[in-house]
């Protein structure tokens, strides 16, 4: 095959163990704007990745072809990078896992689906945007993408892996006016399951998206009972269950150091990352070849497990529980699809429950405004006045800020609202005893 | 990796259906990065960046593609699917191409590839020996690392022009956790240049920078949570200018300005500022980490001056969102690599000097925030809402720098604060980062002198200034 020359250079230069891992992906996408198609992409192309233990250390090499000079270059840079390394952490070159779950992650319908139809659809979204509400004057764009790839394992160890997987997007973003005021808005639809995109729907939230920012005005700085919108949970989600990686409980710079078995968040927390869940990101193997399987992170307030590859696994005498993410000689781990058990409650009687307070609905400028080895977080905000358990007004220009071990300890109340997130995570709204707001 | 005689093949069959313009971004780049944890090498990595991406325009219409297979016939396969987006008869043949010239600000006088790597982990060892040395408990977690590039394009147009341009970049980074019983800071220096090792010798020198790093994260383990709401905001020299970047750099860029989505479109004449602010974007610095010769449409580097005394005078264009604004390209036009279609990007972009000195600003200052470092930030072009986040920051008294404070949020609109400046420094600085947008990451600097806006929102968790 096409890589055995790889294997036999390498093992001719003391390269114990040794592994290429090949993604090829094929993508397309198209834009419009203002009726017409501003943009089309297209695209195809492979990536190589060769990792090799050499003198119990870890050399790799990235690279977007492999030809005839390949298998050579690859060998000697893996030589030469692990040559230069001085960790002492064990490295691993995966035999297997006794069992790989099937996973269907590849829809044959989507293919088959005329490129023009999917084309009428966007042309459809766009007036249906601008149609809506005469505050929308502009559609800053909307468009259509669409991709297929596959990875594929090879190693030194016979073990041979591959998996698959296709989706669609739609996304669309409007600017609203009011007076002086402008917004923007954004929303996007997804899956690979053609039959389920509603153009409709998508048009009305993109809308309901922009407009609804408008009117809005800064409240008093205070501290205010507070109902945080999915896409808002979903982001201090992200970072929370990040301090759960084991690598950096081991380095002592996270937030879950000695915490294990121990209350991390209010007992109406469930987080459960679920790479085996139907849907369009699941996964039966992560990048070291290592069987995925459904995972609870924190389970009624308590922190149960932390996230492994196959080092950190090794220094702490357990096995891997398939989080391993390989970018390049050092392995870092990752979560597949992290979900937050829903409650039962509805947005509407989360409202209710808060009586007076605020509804945050949008946090921005995460890279910067939160440090997720500190919890700190300052952080841009929309959001809306709740007054006698409604929503009233918008609120413009505030920040919220707090800490996200305090957040996570003061839900209340968790909705039965689950939202999923093209970033691969899934999550309700939740009610909190109380954030920082600056205002006025 | 790609002939004049392929590349005209290309070419002519992307022009076959109607398209006015037909470009071929080809790219052979190396990178090798390495990183020090705890002062001991954890991670050496190559990487190779191979293939082509074909851009045909018609129009207001843009037309993308790109493979890793540079063959003949990975090459007129992706031409041919790519052309099928026009339906029109042809307008232009390409018969030849001719070499753009363009001056070499940038020389590569010596190699980072021809530097073994023993040197380039000695050269970050010295900053990771350095905070060993400081031997303070509450450094936790200490990672310094080194990243060079060997960047190689070629790029082939149906204006009958071609270029190639060699490039070679690197950065020295300092990354530390800081940790007490009251909690965890961190902190980042990262230094870099199109410039040989001579820099981080001679320049950015290793040391220094990690001790500036360990002592900031340091420092910050003491602060007290930022107070919030208005007030008057120093903002430091250098790194300060992620603010401009963010709040009014994107909104100048013609990938904005062209559909009307910025808050500074129509505006050119316009005073958009106050009138102490200047504001520059500068691609032709020798040896700067934003500087390019030529851009990826073949337009030389400029100075383009922005903003002149507060006054709008022009944008970053390239030539595709040039069309809707009737202007040509300025060499604005940039991508991270071939997988991106490239666009309006900024360079080496600064506020320029003023008149004041640093401590003639904080001296009339009575009580307020002095922000000196910055974790970066975000901003929506058409609104102009933005918001950074402060990494080192400290309240003013009485004309007085005194405690620190973390934790601080700046926000607001770019349009609005651009018209509160009321003091301009006269000490500006670059610093270098790099700017995420539509066409990839690419190396930006951001720069500026001290300056003072007399007022901004400031979130915190400190509670009201007193």
């Amino acid at each position: 095959m096409k890589f055995d020359k790889f294997f036999e250079l390498a093992k001719k230069a003391g390269i114990t163990d040794c592994e290429i891992s090949i993604s090829t992906s094929y993508s397309l996408e198209f834009s419009l704007f203002h009726g017409e198609i501003d943009n089309y992409t297209s695209s195809s192309s492979s990536s190589y990745l060769a990792r090799g233990i050499y003198n119990g250390k870890m050399g790799s090499i990235g690279s977007d072809v492999y030809d005839k000079n390949s298998a050579e270059k690859f060998v000697k840079a893996i030589v030469e990078n692990a040559s230069v390394i001085e960790n002492e952490d064990p490295v691993f070159i995966f035999k297997g896992s006794e069992k790989y779950h099937k996973i269907n992650t590849f829809n044959k319908e989507l293919e088959k689906i005329p490129v023009e139809l999917k084309l009428e659809k966007l042309y459809e979204l766009e007036k249906k945007i601008k149609e809506q509400d005469k505050r929308v004057i502009e559609v800053e764009t909307v468009g259509y993408s669409e991709s297929k790839s596959s990875s594929t394992i090879y190693n030194s160890h016979g073990l041979k892996l591959v998996q698959k997987n296709n989706f669609y997007v739609y996304y669309g973003g409007a600017v609203a006016k009011e007076g002086e005021q402008v917004k923007t808005g954004f929303d996007i639809a997804f899956g690979n399951d053609y039959s389920k995109f509603d153009v409709d729907e998508l048009a009305k939230s993109i809308v309901k998206e922009t407009t609804s920012k408008l009117g809005g005005f800064q409240c008093d700085s205070s501290t205010y009972k507070a109902v945080l919108s999915q896409d808002v949970v979903k982001a201090f989600m992200g970072a929370y269950i990040s301090s759960a990686i084991a690598e950096s409980v081991q380095k002592k710079s996270s937030l879950f150091v000695d915490k294990l078995n121990q209350k991390v968040a209010s007992r109406k927390v469930t987080i459960e990352d679920m790479p085996l869940a139907k849907t369009v990101f699941a996964k039966s193997f992560d990048d070291e070849g290592v069987a995925t399987k459904n995972l609870p992170i924190i389970k009624n307030g308590i922190l149960v497990n932390y996230l492994y590859n196959l080092t950190t696994a090794a220094i702490d005498g357990v096995e891997s529980n398939g989080h391993g993410a390989v970018g390049g000689s050092k392995v870092d781990t990752t979560t597949w699809y992290p979900v937050m058990k829903p409650g039962k409650k509805s947005l509407e009687e989360l409202f209710k429950e808060v009586g007076n307070g605020v509804y945050i609905t949008e946090v921005s400028g995460l890279h910067a405004g939160l440090n997720s080895r500190s919890g700190n977080f300052s952080l841009q905000s929309t959001g809306f006045m709740i007054e006698n358990g409604k929503v009233t007004h918008g609120l413009d220009i505030i920040t919220v800020s707090g800490n996200l071990v305090d957040l996570f300890n003061s839900i209340i109340e968790v909705g039965n609202d689950s939202k999923e997130f093209a970033s691969g995570m899934k999550c309700p709204s939740v009610l909190i005893k109380k954030i920082n707001v600056s205002g006025k | 990796m790609i002939s004049k005689k392929l590349a005209i093949d290309v070419l002519n069959e992307m022009l076959a259906t109607g398209a006015d313009y037909a470009e071929i971004f080809a790219e052979n780049s190396r990178g090798y990065g390495v990183s020090l944890e705890n002062g001991k090498v954890n991670s050496s990595s190559t990487g190779i960046t191979f293939g082509a991406g074909l851009r045909l325009l018609k129009d207001n219409r843009c037309v993308y593609g790109y493979t890793s297979d540079v063959s003949r016939k990975g090459l007129m396969e992706l031409a041919n699917s790519l052309n099928k987006s026009f339906k029109g008869e042809r307008l232009i043949t390409v018969s030849k191409l001719e070499m753009i010239r363009s001056k070499n600000r940038n020389p590569i006088l010596h190699s980072y590839e021809d530097i073994p790597l023993k040197e380039k982990i000695d050269l970050i060892r010295e900053g990771t020996d350095e905070i060993q040395s400081m031997n303070d408990p509450r450094i936790v977690r200490y990672v310094g690392s080194f990243a060079c590039n060997h960047k190689s394009v070629t790029v082939f147009n149906s204006k009958g022009k071609w270029f190639h341009r060699d490039t070679e970049f690197a950065r020295m980074a300092y990354s530390i956790v800081a940790a007490d019983e009251n909690g965890m800071e961190t902190s980042f220096e990262g230094p870099g240049c199109q410039m040989d090792i001579s820099y981080f010798k001679d320049k950015a020198k290793p040391r220094k920078v990690a001790r500036k790093a360990a002592e900031t994260a340091l420092m910050m383990l003491t602060a007290k949570e930022c107070p919030s709401g208005k007030m008057p905001v120093v903002i430091g020299n250098g790194w300060g200018g992620v603010l401009f970047h963010e709040a009014c750099g994107h909104p100048l860029e013609a990938s904005a300005v062209s559909r009307g989505l910025s808050c500074f479109a129509g505006k050119e004449g316009e005073m958009i500022a106050s009138p102490i602010v200047t504001a520059v974007d500068d691609s032709t610095i020798p040896n700067e980490w934003g500087s390019i010769d030529i851009d990826d449409e073949g337009n030389l580097g400029e100075k383009r001056v922005l903003i002149k005394d507060g006054k709008l005078v022009n944008f970053m264009i390239d030539d595709f969102n040039g069309r809707r604004m009737g202007r040509k390209g300025n060499g604005s036009c940039r991508r991270q690599n071939y997988k991106y279609c490239p666009t309006s990007r900024m360079s080496n972009t600064y506020i320029d000097n003023g008149k004041s000195t640093l401590e003639e600003i904080i001296a009339a200052t009575k009580l307020g925030l002095y922000a000196v470092g910055f974790a970066g930030g975000s901003v929506d072009p058409t609104t102009g809402e933005f918001n950074f986040g402060c990494s080192e920051a400290y309240i003013i008294r009485d004309g007085k720098v005194c405690e620190p404070v973390k934790g601080a949020t700046l926000i607001g609109k770019g349009e609005e604060i651009l018209k509160k400046i009321d003091m301009v420094g006269n000490d500006l600085a670059l610093a270098q980062g790099m700017c995420g947008a539509a066409s990839g990451s690419i190396r930006t600097n951001v720069g500026q002198p001290t300056l003072r806006v007399s007022e901004i929102t400031v979130g915190g968790r400190g509670g009201e200034l007193k």
